[in-house]
């Protein structure tokens, strides 16, 4: 049932979207949810902003990258693995916060929506304090763009595509995406703090000497994102049918050893 | 001989198909159209079906990843795989240069129950990616 929360103002000519914050769910459970969220939106069209967390420490997969792969960093090799339905690379998840935005695109539409991670990695960089270093899309950093060998390393904050969120030389947010027909999911994580899983990757607050928790950031991020996608978002939570179909797809795919390790 | 994409029939998720008689077979050559490829820009993967595969129209028959986004591809029309562009996701960096001939990616033995009336022509191809900007 949809709440009449908004949360941000409402402005003349926004759609109206929905926002599921802010709980901790298992590694399958979390990629299930996105999924069941992506097939709501391409039968409603109605938009989807979610934050989350993990119930414990996960390394995620890219889609197509291959789980030996993991062999190549040990230090998140005792932690549970899930293969995401999204592209690009491993991404340890523990001290940071994820994100994922469904909105309805045209089915003509082809290839990645770019203007979906500016958007987004925008109001992001907006909600962090200003300690007079500024997080800044990669393509704004000067900086050369990464070799094809570097951009295959295993884990996505080790890589570099334009939008990624930077701050002093190292990349604190990266999202992906996964289209359906009518809908793109795209999901992405921000770095809150070093995890002991992945020790060469420092976080905002490693960064910004600031102390921020995600339940600080949410609703920035989401007021920000309000403005840049013209959604207003009402609180709301998972429909029954939704949470019977990441159900579903929980059982049948992310928590299957044969998803896992299909590559 | 080079394929003359004015002559082929398009989906609306851009992938075009090529239909014409191989031994005495109704085939269906299916890729993807170049506006797409511009749109996808630097194909990093590509997961083709299997031989064998039954396809139904608009089914999703492989996927690509482009800037961290995976992407569906859908057949055009109903039948069954018969040939896959094995070579193709080792070489994808060619497929821009070629999206007609060497960037073909399953042949389909066409089903004869088969209808191409939801496919565009050429010109409303065109009409479309002119739409989509």
């Amino acid at each position: 049932m949809m709440n009449t929360r908004t949360v941000s103002a409402v402005s003349a000519g926004n759609r109206v979207g929905r926002l599921i914050s802010l709980a901790a769910f298992g590694a399958a459970e979390n990629m299930a949810i996105d999924q069941a969220i992506l097939n709501s939106v391409s039968r409603t069209g109605v938009p989807v902003l979610r934050f989350y967390q993990w119930a414990e420490p996960t390394l995620s997969l890219g889609y197509f990258q291959g789980v030996a792969a993991r062999a190549a960093h040990g230090h998140s090799d005792s932690i549970c693995c899930v293969r995401r339905t999204t592209g690009g690379g491993a991404i340890v998840h523990d001290r940071e916060l994820t994100y994922s935005v469904s909105i309805p695109v045209p089915a003509s539409s082809a290839g990645p929506r770019s203007v979906l991670y500016q958007q987004t990695h925008a109001a992001i960089a907006e909600a962090l304090p200003d300690r007079g270093v500024h997080a800044v899309p990669f393509s704004h950093t000067g900086l050369e763009p990464r070799s094809e060998d570097k951009n295959a390393q295993f884990l996505c904050f080790q890589r570099r595509t334009a939008e990624d969120l930077i701050v002093s030389g190292y990349k604190v947010l990266g999202s992906a995406q996964r289209k359906s027909r009518t809908a793109v999911l795209q999901h992405g994580s921000l770095l809150l703090c070093t995890s002991l899983y992945a020790p060469q990757l420092p976080g905002i607050n490693d960064l910004l000497s600031s102390q921020l928790t995600a339940e600080q950031l949410v609703p920035q991020i989401a007021e920000n994102l309000s403005k840049s996608l013209g959604i207003d978002w009402r609180v709301d939570a998972l429909s029954s049918r939704e949470e019977e179909d990441a159900g579903h797809i929980c059982r049948e795919r992310f928590a299957s050893s044969v998803w896992t390790e299909r590559r | 001989m080079s394929r003359d994409e004015s002559k082929l029939l398009y989906a609306e998720s851009h992938e075009w198909v090529d239909l014409a008689e191989e031994d005495g077979k109704a085939v269906g050559t299916i890729g993807l159209s170049g506006f797409a490829l511009e749109q996808l820009n630097d194909l990093v993967y590509m997961e083709l079906p299997e031989l064998g595969r039954e396809l139904t129209a608009g089914e999703e028959f492989g996927e690509v990843e482009s800037v961290k986004a995976v992407s569906p591809l859908y057949s055009p029309i109903s039948g069954k795989v018969i040939a896959v562009h094995e070579d193709l996701p080792e070489r994808l960096e060619e497929l821009n240069d070629d999206p007609y001939d060497f960037g073909w990616i399953v042949k389909v033995e066409v089903s004869e129950t088969n209808s191409v009336e939801s496919l565009l022509d050429h010109a409303a191809y065109q009409k479309q990616c002119a739409e989509a900007g």
